[in-house]
């Protein structure tokens, strides 16, 4: 179960170029795809997920080339975009039903086990004959999740799914993922560190339509061992340090100080102290690099 | 803020390409529209000719306000969603949170919005006002350039129509927070109006419907709708009385709602839905969730063809859901059920008096309003449908799955005709309950399903083919809507720039029509091919809607077709191709048909075809020719495979001065001619089918020759029909036979085209005094009286009828014959019947009366049978005897027209003009028409067959006229006064309305040129007020005289003249103004109560006093109105209040004072007459004061309107 993309290139009409030269390979596990906010995230994802030709460049699953034979990657598909909606006045079981039957499950017996399957994992079952248009923010989400397994599909695509979660949900949320990420390929896309932290095998870093770095979370982070280096400065200091050192992030303590972090292969000068490198740093440093 | 608001609206607007689409839409709309009427296009199509100017302020005022209705569609979308859009895009938390009033910010949405729709309506000004600069307008329908006519429109009608609209419009989507429901409440709008509408065909209610009808057009219409040609040419819109009222009612309501949206409407409302709320119950989620173990169960995945056809059904099901549970296909099927009923309740209906709800006839209510109603809903429900994914943002979860594009457009298509079919039995059901409702139990469900599913619904589904393509190629679907509103309503229009056929213009086709005798006859198979053709069409055009159907994100038009190329893979390709190249197929096939093998010719073409022969021909005209005197018939008509065989014999005899040696054949297609004698042909003419003999010897003064023809119909073919027989209701005359000598029945008559062409003026036709015309009778210019014999042959199960007495009857090979003789001589004017007949009998003293009938339809035989003993009764007292010993009724299928005509003791009459009518005697509004008509058709067997009028002006007050007037009286003597006035008022009404659309000039009564609204309907009003006032005896003792004077005369025929001599002779000195105002001149009154007043006396009685004004006036051959007689007299009179002087023509008249009280009879309501005197007046104001016995309530002045009135509507008052 391989996910191998070459050379995939994608300019909008307006300009911007989502896509550049783009390389990936992924494999079993849940492969987490960090990059800020207009990285090329969606884009990735949604031409992964057949919704979206890209100008050029080739996808493979399992040897399906995707990009040809849109219809057989679909059958083992599961995606989450980013943001959706969903015919209102309809239930989820309803709902869900229907996605049964686009994802070919032909026997309405099937469809009844597994839709129950799903709204159990889900944790959806007390609520599966509310109209999901009326549902909050987490339950959608984890809507989504339920739709998406139907099809008990090999190739997941969850779109920065816990944006807007409140802490219980996105646990919850990252825990149902975690638990298919063992023997699918999931591809997990978000600008949130820590979700990377917590559930990703492989980790890779995008901006600018660009792959920046590709690693497991730790490979990523012992990568950087003694290389990141911490100093607390005044807010004065700040402009002058910036200049003179490859400063990765910065953050205000409570007396109005701030910590600096910095990236350098050998201690910058004594004021600094070793830190222990945190995937964050590992995210800074591949964007300090790509400016 | 205001000021904030308002311009960002606009800017918004005006950044937004939409707004140039509908612009650009609009304003070629009406560019076309104006260039046609103006007759740019005439170098393709007909040439548009009209006395009527295209530009004057009347007819600017139609263009623009009618394209408008378009607009109105518009409104939800611009003006609608101006606050709901901040809504949507979930905007409104946080504009509202900015430090505007509620008043500046509704303010200013919606006169931004509005300003954005008035925008589009100038253009449609703008274009109509450009058009007329184009090259190639013919400039005689060009008026001056008015920019008051615009001004007029804009400000009077277009604004505040759309300000009213809009401010409902925006109310209705602000609240509810839903454009549909837009869209809902402008149809609901346009239906309320076309309701309010209906209502002025009782002219008592035209006041009111004018003063509360939104639109104002007709309060527009109350002023302007017996406008004359010369008035509409001139005249600036009228702006006064109740179209002031109407227009500040509106404004009023339109302030009213604006305020009421204001009061109500708050930030933080959440929208107004209907339907119950769900029980509330308080959610508290879990939020400690544990860690679970995934294990999906094994199920089986289907990917097969026949999976997809099930999940195709299993997902229509829940698309069609969707479409029945929205309100504004609730709503349409709720409109359109009421529309049917409330049309079904006036379908048919003739001076009053409905038909029985035949199935047929309920079936025809889908084909107007219905139908467009089951497009808009399918024109929107496409969109809706095909967007609803991106709609409601769930488009990327379906999009990746794996379910073929096919499967999702297919279900959405299958769910559209579901939706059809629903509105289909819509019709049925609606039908079947209003037959209920009016106790006619006939059901005919066969007959519903038949038309509804077999031959409409394939109509609609051609119109969804393309509400698919249209709606999968616009990414909005409301503009998408409107191009298929606009497409739709469009293509009928491709004629008016010469392209004329059906092939070319999208779902149309030959029409079927249905008959209760002949069923739908053989029409049906050609419908058919046609809608064949364009389902094949409609394939393709789902093929491609296959190739562009949005799957996944939306892309530019140029990555479409790459996309749309990529998909074309062989199963598209073959299908496209194969539906394709089918639909080529077909119509080549129909255009090789109509073009190569039979020449279609185009409007243009008959038009110059007609000039040719005028040119060619013309100077024939008035060649010495022998006159037919005798003639003989084989007739074989073959039902079946309708075809006929005629084989007829002309004896033709010199009548004239001179020997003949030249005869000219004027005769149809396939036709043989020979004569008895030797002869050459020496011209022949297979274009005019006009050929010229030699007689090898002249035929002398006195001397006859025998002439033999047998003319025959072409083969029908599949694609095409070329006979006139039916296969059960045949009816055809003898003007398929040849004729002698030149004929200008086929000369262009419009002068204006005449010219265009280099021909002279002419007129329809020669003046009463012109003595060659006289030489012809108006019916024939071959022949005077002739002797008739025929025997017609068809097939067993029918029966066959001609003029004439039945000699014999046999069957022979399986066929029946017929043989009549007629005994006597009679005009060159006869027709065949054939059909399965029953026949009803019965005698009046020794005529026979025989009413032959399709099964089924017995509902007013015996109306006729007592309309003809009625009419034989009055008309052998009153003028002469019957010539005949028989009269026969026979009817014919509805197809072949709706009208029934007089042949020698010989009656076709439509089935759809009495045979199925519901006669209420107990209605004083409802005439029993088939009486009236039979009363008509006898008549003509006096005023026609009796005397006959020469080929000349007026000829028609002879025989029309005539028996309007003798059919009226017959109708008074059975049924009283009273039905006279239904009939009077439809008389009225029509010949004012015929004379606005008069496109030559209105001829005064005895001057006609065959003009219906003037022999019909001003003969009926003229002659029975003339008899009125000489009275019936000494009037019908004139018409004695003149009938013993010139009865089945021999040339020169009667005119006109000599019957208004006659007229004259019977009436005193006091009224001959009558004959001169009634017969020589049009002459018209604008009579009027002003005041009444009631006073009881100590005797008991009552006093009365009437203030009344009279006004008369003559009017133009244009209708203009003249106040001034010969010497340059005219009174004038001024109200002490009025700004303006009431002028008359110089006034010497008798006008009829009436007073009334009430009397119930039968439970009914009646008039009594307390008082009707014709009084003498002089002036124009008058007052009289009679006594009357009783406590009088109304009164009037001419109150049955006997005189020619325009404003027939204020001649009575109530006390």
């Amino acid at each position: 179960m391989k996910l191998q993309i070459s050379n995939l290139n994608k300019t909008y009409p307006n300009g911007v170029k989502a896509l550049d030269n783009l390389n990936l390979e992924i494999g079993t596990g849940m492969f987490g795809l960090l990059g800020p906010n207009g990285a090329g995230k969606s884009s990735l994802m949604r031409t992964i997920a057949t919704l979206q030709k890209p100008d050029s460049g080739s996808i493979t699953f399992e040897g399906i080339n995707i990009l040809e034979n849109q219809m057989e990657l679909r059958k083992i598909l599961g995606y989450l975009p980013q943001e959706f909606g969903v015919y209102p006045s309809m239930s989820a079981e309803k709902l869900l039903d229907y996605f049964a039957r686009l994802k070919g499950i032909s026997s309405s017996k099937d469809r009844k086990i597994i839709i129950k399957e799903v709204l159990e994992v889900t944790n959806l079952y007390d609520v599966r004959m509310k109209n999901v248009s009326g549902y909050s923010g987490g339950m959608k989400q984890r809507f989504g999740i339920a739709q998406l397994l139907l099809n008990n599909p090999k190739l997941i695509i969850v779109d920065e799914p816990t944006a807007g979660l409140d802490p219980a949900e996105r646990h919850r949320f990252l825990n149902v993922l975690r638990e298919i990420g063992t023997n699918h390929t999931v591809i997990f896309s978000t600008h949130i560190v820590d979700d990377v932290k917590e559930l990703c095998t492989e980790v890779a870093i995008l901006n600018g339509g660009k792959i920046l770095n590709q690693n497991t979370p730790a490979a990523a982070v012992e990568a950087l061992e003694n290389k990141i280096w911490t100093k607390v400065v005044s807010r004065d200091e700040l402009e002058p340090s910036e200049k003179e050192f490859n400063v990765i992030s910065s953050n205000y303590n409570q007396d109005n100080t701030l910590n600096i972090r910095v990236f350098s292969e050998t201690q910058p000068d004594e004021t600094f102290k070793k830190a222990s490198p945190q995937l964050e740093d590992v995210y800074f440093v591949a964007l300090k690099n790509d400016q | 803020m205001f000021g904030t608001i308002f311009t960002f609206e606009l800017k918004r607007w005006f950044r937004n390409p939409t707004l140039y689409i509908y612009v650009a839409i609009f304003f070629f709309l009406a560019f076309f529209i104006m260039a046609s009427s103006l007759g740019v296009f005439d170098s393709f199509k007909t040439t548009t000719s009209s006395r009527a100017i295209s530009n004057s302020p009347i007819a600017l005022n139609g263009i623009i306000n009618g394209l408008t209705v378009f607009i109105y569609f518009l409104l939800p979308s611009i003006i609608g969603a101006s606050v709901y859009r901040d809504f949507k895009y979930n905007m409104h938390s946080i504009l509202f949170s900015y430090p505007f009033t509620k008043w500046e910010y509704l303010f200013g949405k919606f006169l931004s919005s509005l300003l954005v729709v008035i925008f589009i309506t100038l253009f449609l000004g703008l274009a109509a006002y450009l058009a007329s600069f184009l090259p190639g307008v013919n400039q005689e329908m060009l008026g001056p350039q008015r920019i008051m006519a615009y001004l007029q429109t804009y400000l009077i009608f277009i604004i505040p129509n759309l300000l009213f609209y809009g401010v409902i419009i925006f109310s209705v989507v602000t609240i509810t927070r839903n454009i549909s429901v837009g869209f809902i409440t402008v149809i609901l709008l346009l239906f309320i109006q076309s309701i309010v509408s209906s209502f002025t065909k009782d002219a008592d209610n035209r006041y009111l419907v004018a003063l509360f009808e939104p639109f104002g057009s007709d309060a527009l219409d109350y002023y302007t709708k017996y406008w004359t040609m010369y008035e509409k040419n001139n005249n600036l819109l009228p702006f006064e009385g109740v179209i002031i009222y109407n227009r500040l009612l509106w404004f009023g309501v339109s302030v009213l709602i604006f305020g009421l949206i204001y009061r109500y409407f708050s930030f933080t409302q959440t929208a107004l839905t209907l339907g119950r709320s769900k029980n509330k119950e308080r959610v508290v989620k879990n939020n400690f969730g544990g860690i679970t173990k995934i294990n999906l169960p094994q199920v089986s995945f289907d990917y097969s063809l026949k999976q997809n056809l099930k999940t195709t059904w299993s997902l229509s099901n829940l698309d069609f859901k969707f479409i029945v549970k929205n309100w504004v296909f609730i709503s349409i099927l709720i409109v359109g059920l009421l529309f049917i009923l409330i049309t079904a309740s006036v379908i048919g209906e003739v001076f009053g008096t409905n038909t029985y709800p035949v199935t047929w006839q309920m079936l025809l209510i889908p084909g107007g309003t219905f139908g467009l109603f089951i497009n808009l809903v399918t024109f929107l429900f496409a969109g809706l449908l095909i967007h609803r994914g991106t709609t409601t943002r769930m488009n990327h979860l379906i999009d990746s799955t794996p379910v073929p594009n096919w499967v999702l457009l297919t279900s959405k298509f299958i769910a559209l005709i579901k939706m059809q079919l629903i509105l289909l039995f819509v019709i049925l059901l609606a039908g079947v309950l209003y037959q209920t409702y009016s106790g006619f139990y006939d059901y005919e469900i066969g007959h519903y399903l038949k038309e509804l599913l077999g031959l409409k619904l394939i109509h609609f589904v051609i119109w969804a083919f393309l509400a698919i393509i249209i709606q999968t190629l616009f990414k909005n679907y409301l503009l998408g809507f409107f191009v298929l509103l606009i497409l739709s309503i469009g293509l009928n229009f491709l004629p008016a720039i010469g392209v004329e056929q059906d092939i070319f213009i999208y779902n149309s086709d030959s029409g079927f029509q249905y008959s209760d005798m002949n069923g739908y006859g053989h029409g049906l198979n050609l419908y058919l091919i046609y809608k064949i053709y364009w389902f094949l069409l409609g394939i393709t055009f789902f093929c491609l809607a296959l190739l562009f159907w949005t799957r996944g994100i939306g892309q530019s038009a140029k990555e479409r077709f790459k996309e749309a190329g990529r998909r074309l893979h062989s199963k598209i390709a073959i299908s496209l191709t194969l539906s394709f190249v089918g639909f080529l197929a077909i119509g080549s096939t129909i255009y090789y048909q109509n073009n190569v093998i039979n020449k279609t010719k185009s409007g243009k073409e008959s038009e110059k075809e007609m000039v040719q022969w005028e040119k060619k021909y013309k100077k024939y005209e008035h060649k010495p020719q022998p006159r037919i005197t005798d003639i003989k018939m084989d007739m074989d008509l073959y039902p079946k495979e309708r075809n006929f065989v005629a084989n007829g014999t002309y004896i033709l005899k010199n009548k004239t001065k001179v020997a003949i040696d030249t005869i000219y054949i004027n005769h149809g297609k396939n036709t043989e001619v020979s004569f008895n004698v030797k002869n050459k042909l020496i011209s022949k003419d297979t274009v005019f089918n006009f050929d010229i003999y030699r007689l090898e010897k002249s035929l002398i003064v006195g001397d006859s020759i025998q002439m033999k023809f047998v003319v025959k119909n072409k083969p029908n073919t599949f694609f095409r029909d070329n006979s006139p027989v039916e296969y059960n209701g045949t009816f055809i005359n003898n003007s398929m036979f040849p004729s002698i000598g030149y004929s200008d029945q086929s000369e262009l008559t419009d002068d204006e085209v005449r010219k265009k062409y280099g021909l002279k003026p002419r007129d329809r036709m020669p003046k009463p005094t012109d003595s060659i015309a006289r030489q012809n009778t108006y019916i024939s210019n071959d022949a005077d009286w002739v002797t008739f014999e025929t025997t017609v042959s068809t097939s067993n199960d029918q029966t066959a009828i001609a003029p004439g007495y039945l000699i014999k009857k046999w069957t022979k090979d399986g066929r029946n014959y017929f043989h009549y003789k007629m005994d006597r001589k009679m005009l060159n004017f006869y027709a065949f019947n054939s059909a399965r007949y029953e026949v009803k009998k019965d005698k009046w003293h020794d005529v026979n009366i025989e009413i032959y009938y399709n099964k089924g339809h017995e509902y007013n035989i015996d109306r006729m049978i007592s309309g003809v003993k009625k009419s034989l009764d009055y008309y052998t007292k009153n003028f002469s005897p019957y010539q005949h010993k028989q009269v026969r009724i026979i009817e014919f299928p509805r197809t072949g027209g709706g009208f029934a005509q007089s042949f020698a003791n010989t009656i076709p009459f439509s089935e759809a003009i009495g045979f199925i009518a519901k006669v209420d005697d107990e209605d004083q509004n409802g005439v029993d028409y088939p009486f009236s008509i039979t009363s008509h058709e006898v008549a003509h067997q006096w005023w026609a067959h009796q005397v006959i009028g020469a080929n000349v002006q007026g000829a028609t007050l002879l025989s029309e006229s005539l028996s309007e007037y003798s059919s009226l009286k017959v109708l008074e003597h059975t049924y009283g006064k009273t039905q006279m006035r239904k009939f009077l008022k439809d008389a009225l009404d029509s010949y004012l309305q015929g004379r606005t659309f008069e496109n030559k000039k209105e001829q005064p009564l005895m001057y006609n040129e065959n003009q219906q609204y003037i022999h019909y309907n001003k003969g009926s009003l003229v002659l029975y007020a003339l008899s009125d006032y000489i009275g019936e005896k000494n009037m019908n003792n004139a018409l004695k005289r003149y009938i013993q004077k010139v009865a089945f005369q021999e040339a020169p025929y009667t005119n006109s003249i000599e019957l208004v001599q006659e007229l004259d002779a019977a009436t005193p000195d006091s009224l001959k103004y009558l004959i001169h105002d009634m017969f020589e001149t049009i002459t018209l009154y604008e009579n009027r109560v002003e005041k009444a007043t009631a006073k009881k006396l100590p005797n008991g009685t009552y006093e009365v006093k009437i203030d009344f004004t009279v006004s008369k006036y003559k009017a133009n051959d244009d209708g203009k109105r003249l106040f001034k007689d010969k010497t340059g007299k005219t009174v004038t009179y001024k109200k002490k209040d009025s700004k303006y002087a009431i002028e008359s023509y110089p006034l010497n008249d008798y006008v009829e004072i009436g007073v009334f009280s009430e009397q119930t009879v039968k439970g009914k309501k009646k008039d009594k007459e307390l008082y009707l005197k014709k009084v003498k007046i002089d002036k124009i104001n008058n007052s009289v004061t009679v006594i009357v016995k009783e406590k009088p309530l109304e009164v009037g002045v001419d109150p049955y309107n006997k005189l020619i009135d325009t404003q027939s509507d204020d001649n009575r008052i109530k006390i």
